[in-house]
C-alpha cells in the first residue's frame, strides 16, 4: 500500500541548561495511506516530540519528513502552516480548544481560514460532522457549557473540517474518562473506515487495541511493532486487547 | 510561608517587567513635567517680579501724540497725594524702511512701531540682559531681544539708520530687556540711543510722548486711571498700566506652562490605567495562589501589604527621578522665561514647590493603587482554588459567532469579535489612544487657529485686506480726510471704512462714570465675528468686547449710559465681540467721530489688485502713516507665540508618539503572554503566521481608529472649550478652531496608524516561535 508519510532519520535535540537532549535519534518510520496506526511507549520516550516534528509543528534537527510527496525540511514557515491547515488533522490531550470561541466556530475556525469554500457549504459539512459524532445539539454551546468528552468531540470535527489526509491524536482519550472515552474512539474508528489515515499516540492498552498496527518507542526509538488486523466489530474488542498485553509486557510496558 | 510569598512577588515583577518599566516610565515623565511646569510658573513669576523691580515698571502710561504742556502735568502730579512719581519721556519713531539692522534688508516690511529712546532718568528703565539699566555712549544702541531672537544678532553687530541726507551708523553694545515692549504681542519696540544721538534722530520721525507714573499704591490705580482721564491732560494715545504689563509678559509662557503641567497629569491618568491593568491581571494571573495563601491562613490584608510595597517603591522612586532630571531640564522649560524676563535669584521655594509636585504625582499612584487592591478581600479562597483563573469574557460571545458571519476575512472578524468581547482589557489602550489624539489635536488645531487669517477677529477687527493708521500730527483730521479723498478716487479700492477711536465717558458697573476708549464708524463694512448680536448700526447703539461687558456685566439687549457731547445718552448694546487688544477692554459704536478727542485713525479697505504694490504705493503718497497687512502684521507680532507653540506641538507630538508606542507594544506583549497558549493551538492547526499577525492588528487598529474618532471630537470640543477657557483671560472666550484637514485628519491618524501598525508588528515578533510543544511540556 501507498505511504502517505515517511520520517527517514529523524532527530530532534532540545537544548537545555546549555545542554544536548537528544529526545528523537534518527528514528525511521513509516504510515501507510487508510492505516490506523497507535505509538505507545513509555512517559518521556519522544512520542509527543515524534508527532509535533512529523507534522511540522516543530522543527526536525536532522532527517527528513516525506508527507504527500512534499519534503517537509524544503518548506517554509507559510507553506507547513498551510499542509497543516488542509490536509493534517490534530486532536490533543489538552483537548485545546481555542477559549473565547464558541464550540461551532472551533470547528470552522480552520475551514473558514482556508478560505477556499463557500461559509455555508463549511457551516453544512460541519453539521454533517457533528451529527457524525453525537455532538449537533450543541452548534450554539460556549466550550465552558459542555463535557470533555463532547469537546474532545468537537476537537476531532475540527481537525476533520478540511477533510484532511491525515489525523493525529496525542493521547485523545487521556483526560477523559472510561465512557467518554469509548465515544471518542467509536468516532475515531468510523472516520477511519471512511477513509482517513490516523496515527494516535496513546497510553491506554485498551484505547490502542483499536488500532490495526501498534509501534512501541522507547527513549527517542522505535523498538518494536505490533500488526492486529483492521478493527471490525466491538466483540473482538476483548481478544485484541489481551493479545497487545501480551506483546507489550514483552517490551517492558 | 515567607519565601512563598516573595517567589510569587519576584515571579510578578519579573513577568511584567515591560509593564512595569512602561509604568515607571510614566511616573517618571509625569513627575519631570508636574515638577519643571511648576517650576516654570515660579520661576515666570520670580522673573517678573524681578524684572519689574529692577526696570520699576510704571504704574500707569498714557501715550500721546501732539501738543505737550509739561508744566501742566508737572503741576497735577505733584498736587496728587497718590502720585510717587512722575515722568515724561519722548519717542522717536522713526519708519522701518529707513532702518537696517546688521545687513542691507530694511525693516520696511514690520508691523512693529520702531521708536527710539533716551534711557529713563527716574522709573521704567530699559535693562540690558543682566538685568542691569543700560548706558550707551555715542555711537552705540541698544536693540530689543526681539530682534536679538528674530535676526539671531550678536553684540557688536551693526545697525543703520538712513536719513535724508545722512546715515546714522551704530554699534549694538546691549540688547534691551523692556517692561513695557519686551513680548512679542505688543507692537512697539523700544531702541535705546545716546542723549545726543537721540537729537540728531529726532528730524528722522515722529515724536510721541509717555507720560508715565508711578503710584504709592497700586491699589488706588483704577481710580487714578480715571482721575486722570478726567482732567484736560494729553491724551492723544493708548494707555497702559501695571496689570496690563504683568499679563502681556506673562501670557505666552504661562499658556505653555499651564498646558506641560496638562500634559502632567495626562501621563499621570496613562500611569494608573496602566497601574490599574497589572494589578488586575496580576490578580487574574495569581488568583489561584492567593486563594491558596488565603486558605492556608494568611490574612489578605498581608498579601495585600506586599503588592502595595512593591507599588510604593516605584511610585516614589519613579517620581524623586522625574524630578532629578526636571532639575537638569530646567533650562529648557526657562529658556524663553530667562531670555525675555530674565533671571531672578535663586530661592528655596524654587526646589521646594516642584519638588512636592513631583511628591504629589506619587502620592496619586500610591492611593489609586490602595483602591485598586481592596479587590483583594473579595477574592474567596474556595472559589479561587475551585475555579483557577477567572472568565475572561465581559459579553456573552454567542451572538456574535464567526459561523454566522457571511463575508467578512475571518482574522479581521476575530479581531473585532475579541475587542469586543473583551473590552475592558481593552479600556486601557483605548484611553491611551484617546489621551494621545487628543494631546496631538488641540495644539496642532490651535497652532492652526493663531495662524488663519481669521484670527484677526479675535483681535476685534473686520477682515479686511489693509489697514492704514493715521500717526497723531498737527493737521491730522486735514491728512484724514485727504486720505479718504485718495481712496475715494482709487478704481483699485473695492470698499473701505474709516474708523476714529475717541475717549468717551460711560457710567461702569458700579454707577460711575468711566473713560473709555470707544471706536466709531460704520461697522457693517468690515463685519466683525460677534460672539452674540451684531454691529451698531443707529446712532444709539453699541457693542461691547467680551472682557468690558464681562466687567459691565451687561448682555445684549440691555443697554447703558454714555456721556456723548457732554450729555448722556441711553445706548443699546447690539453685540459682544472678542478682543485680545488694549487689554480687551474696547467698544464700537456707530456714531458721529469726535474730533477733538480722538486717540488715533484707522481706515480698513479690500483692493482688487496686489497687495504689496498697493502698500508700496500709499507708502509713497502718504506720509506718517502705518500701513500694515493684517495677515502680515499677524505673523510678525504673534512669532514668538507661534514659535512657542509649534514647539510645544512638536514635543507634544513626539511624546504622544512615544507614549503610543510604548503603550501599543506593551499591551500587546502583555496580551500575547496571556493568549499564548491560545496562540501555540492556533499555530498548530495550521493558522498562519500573517493571519494570526492580521488579528492583532486589527484589535490594535479597531481600538485605534475608535480612540482617533473620539479623541477628535473631544478636542474639537472639550479641547476647544479649554482654549478658550484659558484665553478668555485675555478676552477671546469663544475659539473656534481653524482645523486643517489635511493635519488633523489625515495626516495625524495616519501617522498614529503606521505607528501603531509597526509597533503591533515588532511586539509580535515573539510569536513566531511560539510552539505548542512549549505549552503542553508546562
Ligand atoms: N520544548 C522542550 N524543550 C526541552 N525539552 C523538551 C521539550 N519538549 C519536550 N521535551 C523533553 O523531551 C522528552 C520527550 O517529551 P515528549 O513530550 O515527547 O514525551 P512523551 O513520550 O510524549 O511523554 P508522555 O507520555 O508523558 O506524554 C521529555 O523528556 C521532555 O522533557
Ligand atoms: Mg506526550
Amino acid at each position: 500500500m501507498e505511504n502517505i508519510l515517511e520520517a527517514k532519520n529523524l532527530s530532534k535535540t532540545y537544548l537545555l541548561n546549555r545542554r544536548q537532549h537528544h529526545i528523537l535519534k534518527n528514528l525511521n518510520l513509516k504510515v501507510k495511506k487508510g492505516e490506523f496506526l497507535a505509538v505507545m511507549g513509555p512517559s518521556g520516550s519522544g512520542k509527543s516530540t515524534l508527532l509535533y516534528n512529523i507534522s511540522g509543528m516543530d522543527k526536525m534537527t536532522a532527517g527528513e519528513v516525506v508527507f504527500a510527496n512534499e519534503k517537509l525540511s524544503q518548506l517554509n514557515e507559510d507553506q507547513l502552516s498551510a499542509i497543516r491547515l488542509k490536509k493534517m488533522g490534530f486532536v490533543f490531550q489538552q483537548i485545546n480548544l481555542l477559549k473565547n470561541l464558541g464550540i461551532m466556530d472551533n470547528i470552522i475556525i480552520s475551514a473558514f481560514m482556508a478560505g477556499d469554500e463557500k461559509r455555508d457549504e463549511i457551516s453544512k459539512r460541519a453539521h454533517e460532522l457533528m451529527k457524525k459524532t453525537g455532538i449537533i445539539e450543541l452548534t450554539e454551546n460556549e466550550i465552558t457549557q459542555v463535557s470533555g468528552g463532547q469537546l474532545q468531540r468537537a476537537a476531532i470535527c475540527r481537525a476533520l473540517i478540511n477533510q484532511p489526509q491525515i489525523l493525529f491524536a496525542d493521547e485523545p482519550t487521556g483526560a477523559l474518562n472510561s465512557s467518554a472515552a469509548e465515544d471518542v474512539m467509536s468516532v475515531l474508528q468510523k472516520i477511519n473506515q471512511e477513509g482517513t489515515t490516523i496515527m494516535m499516540v496513546t497510553h491506554d492498552v485498551k484505547v490502542a487495541a483499536h488500532s490495526e498496527r501498534i509501534l512501541y518507542m522507547i527513549d527517542g526509538n522505535i523498538e518494536g511493532e505490533y500488526n492486529l488486523d483492521k478493527f471490525k466489530e466491538n466483540s473482538e474488542l476483548k481478544e485484541r486487547e489481551s493479545s497487545l498485553s501480551r506483546w507489550l509486557l514483552n517490551m517492558g510496558f | 510561608m515567607i519565601l512563598v510569598i516573595y517567589k510569587i512577588i519576584k515571579n510578578d515583577l519579573l513577568k511584567k517587567k515591560v509593564i512595569m518599566t512602561a509604568v515607571f516610565i510614566f511616573i517618571m515623565l509625569s513627575a519631570l513635567l508636574i515638577a519643571g511646569g511648576s517650576r516654570m510658573l515660579i520661576d515666570l513669576n520670580n522673573s517678573i517680579n524681578s524684572l519689574f523691580d529692577k526696570s520699576s515698571a510704571a504704574h500707569f502710561i498714557q501715550s500721546h501724540t501732539g501738543e505737550l504742556n509739561e508744566e501742566e502735568i508737572l503741576n497735577w502730579s505733584r498736587e496728587k497725594e497718590s502720585v510717587k512719581k512722575h515722568q515724561i519721556s519722548e519717542m522717536i519713531s522713526i519708519d522701518g524702511s529707513k532702518i537696517f539692522i546688521n545687513g542691507e534688508k530694511s525693516e520696511s516690511d514690520t508691523v512693529m512701531d520702531l521708536n527710539f529712546v533716551k534711557q529713563n532718568q527716574d522709573f521704567d528703565y530699559m535693562l540690558n540682559l543682566n538685568n542691569q539699566k543700560i548706558k550707551v555712549n555715542k555711537g552705540e544702541i541698544a536693540v530689543p531681544i526681539y530682534y536679538l531672537q528674530r535676526l539671531d544678532l550678536n553684540l557688536g553687530d551693526s545697525m543703520k539708520i538712513e536719513g535724508d541726507k545722512k546715515q546714522f551708523n551704530f554699534k549694538i553694545t546691549s540688547f534691551v530687556r523692556d517692561v513695557q515692549m519686551n513680548p512679542s504681542i505688543i507692537s512697539s519696540k523700544r531702541f535705546v540711543v545716546n542723549a545726543d544721538d537721540f537729537e540728531k534722530l529726532s528730524p528722522l520721525g515722529e515724536s510721541e510722548y509717555q507720560i508715565a507714573f508711578q503710584l504709592n499704591d497700586l491699589n488706588q490705580l483704577q481710580q487714578f486711571r480715571d482721575e486722570y482721564s478726567r482732567t484736560e491732560l494729553p491724551q492723544k494715545g493708548p494707555t497702559i498700566d501695571y496689570q496690563l504689563l504683568k499679563m502681556a509678559n506673562a501670557v505666552t509662557d504661562g499658556l505653555i506652562a499651564a498646558v506641560i503641567i496638562l500634559i502632567s497629569l495626562l501621563l499621570n491618568l496613562i500611569a494608573l490605567l496602566c497601574l490599574r491593568f497589572i494589578i488586575l491581571l496580576t490578580l487574574e494571573e495569581d488568583y489561584r495562589e492567593i486563594g491558596v495563601m488565603k486558605a492556608i491562613g494568611i490574612k489578605s490584608k498581608k498579601i495585600k501589604k506586599i503588592y502595595f510595597y512593591k507599588y510604593l517603591f516605584i511610585a516614589l522612586t519613579a517620581s524623586l527621578m522625574g524630578y532629578i532630571f526636571s532639575i537638569a531640564l530646567n533650562k529648557l522649560f526657562a529658556k524663553n522665561i530667562a531670555l525675555y524676563i530674565g533671571k531672578a535669584p535663586e530661592s528655596l521655594i524654587q526646589v521646594l514647590i516642584p519638588f512636592l509636585a513631583a511628591l504629589i504625582v506619587a502620592l496619586f499612584v500610591i492611593i489609586f493603587s490602595l483602591i485598586v487592591l481592596r479587590r483583594f478581600k473579595k477574592i474567596s479562597a474556595v472559589e479561587a482554588i475551585r475555579m483557577g483563573s477567572r472568565g475572561d469574557l465581559n459579553i456573552n460571545s454567542s451572538s456574535f459567532s464567526l459561523f454566522k458571519s457571511k463575508y467578512l476575512n475571518s482574522s479581521i472578524f476575530l479581531g473585532l469579535r475579541d475587542v469586543i468581547l473583551r473590552y475592558k482589557l481593552y479600556a486601557v489602550l483605548f484611553i491611551v489612544f484617546i489621551l494621545s489624539t487628543f494631546i496631538i489635536i488641540v495644539p496642532v488645531n490651535f497652532l492652526n487657529t493663531i495662524q488663519s487669517a481669521d484670527f484677526i477677529s479675535y483681535m476685534g477687527v473686520g477682515k479686511s485686506d489693509i489697514i492704514i493708521d493715521i500717526r497723531q500730527s498737527k493737521n491730522i483730521e486735514q491728512r484724514f480726510k485727504e486720505i479718504i479723498n485718495y481712496l475715494e478716487d482709487d478704481a483699485e479700492v473695492e470698499k473701505f471704512s474709516p474708523y476714529i477711536t475717541s475717549q468717551y465717558e460711560i457710567i461702569n458697573q458700579d454707577g460711575e462714570a468711566e473713560n473709555l476708549m470707544v471706536e466709531t464708524g460704520d461697522f457693517s463694512i468690515f463685519q466683525l465675528d460677534y460672539l452674540e448680536g451684531g454691529a451698531p448700526l443707529l446712532e444709539n447703539e453699541i457693542a461691547l468686547s467680551y472682557l468690558l461687558a464681562e466687567q459691565f456685566n451687561k448682555k445684549v439687549g440691555e443697554e447703558m449710559e454714555m456721556i456723548i457731547k457732554g450729555r448722556p445718552q441711553r445706548m443699546l448694546i447690539t453685540g459682544i465681540y472678542q478682543d485680545i487688544t488694549d487689554g480687551g477692554k474696547t467698544a464700537k459704536a456707530n456714531i458721529e467721530a469726535d474730533f477733538s478727542s480722538a486717540a488715533w485713525y484707522t481706515i480698513n479697505l479690500d483692493i482688487s489688485g496686489n497687495r504689496a504694490e498697493k502698500i508700496a504705493e500709499y507708502k509713497q503718497n502718504f506720509e506718517d502713516v502705518k500701513i500694515t497687512d493684517p495677515d502680515e502684521y499677524f505673523q510678525q507680532t504673534f512669532k514668538n507665540t507661534i514659535d512657542q507653540l509649534e514647539l510645544l506641538t512638536f514635543s507634544s507630538l513626539v511624546i504622544v508618539i512615544l507614549i503610543t508606542v510604548l503603550i501599543t507594544s506593551l499591551f500587546i506583549k502583555t496580551l500575547t503572554a496571556k493568549d499564548k497558549s491560545q496562540i501555540a493551538v492556533k499555530k498548530a492547526i495550521g493558522i498562519s503566521l500573517k493571519n494570526i499577525k492580521l488579528e492583532y492588528i486589527t484589535k490594535a487598529l479597531f481600538v485605534l481608529n475608535l480612540g482617533i474618532i473620539l479623541g477628535t471630537i473631544t478636542a474639537n470640543t472639550l479641547g476647544e472649550k479649554i482654549v478658550s477657557a484659558a484665553l478668555s483671560i485675555v478676552g477671546a472666550a469663544e475659539i473656534n478652531f481653524k482645523i486643517s484637514v489635511f493635519q488633523s485628519y489625515i495626516i495625524i491618524p495616519l501617522l498614529l496608524i503606521l505607528f501603531v501598525s509597526l509597533t503591533v508588528l515588532w511586539s509580535l515578533k515573539s510569536i513566531n516561535d511560539l510552539s505548542i510543544a512549549d505549552i503542553n511540556v508546562e
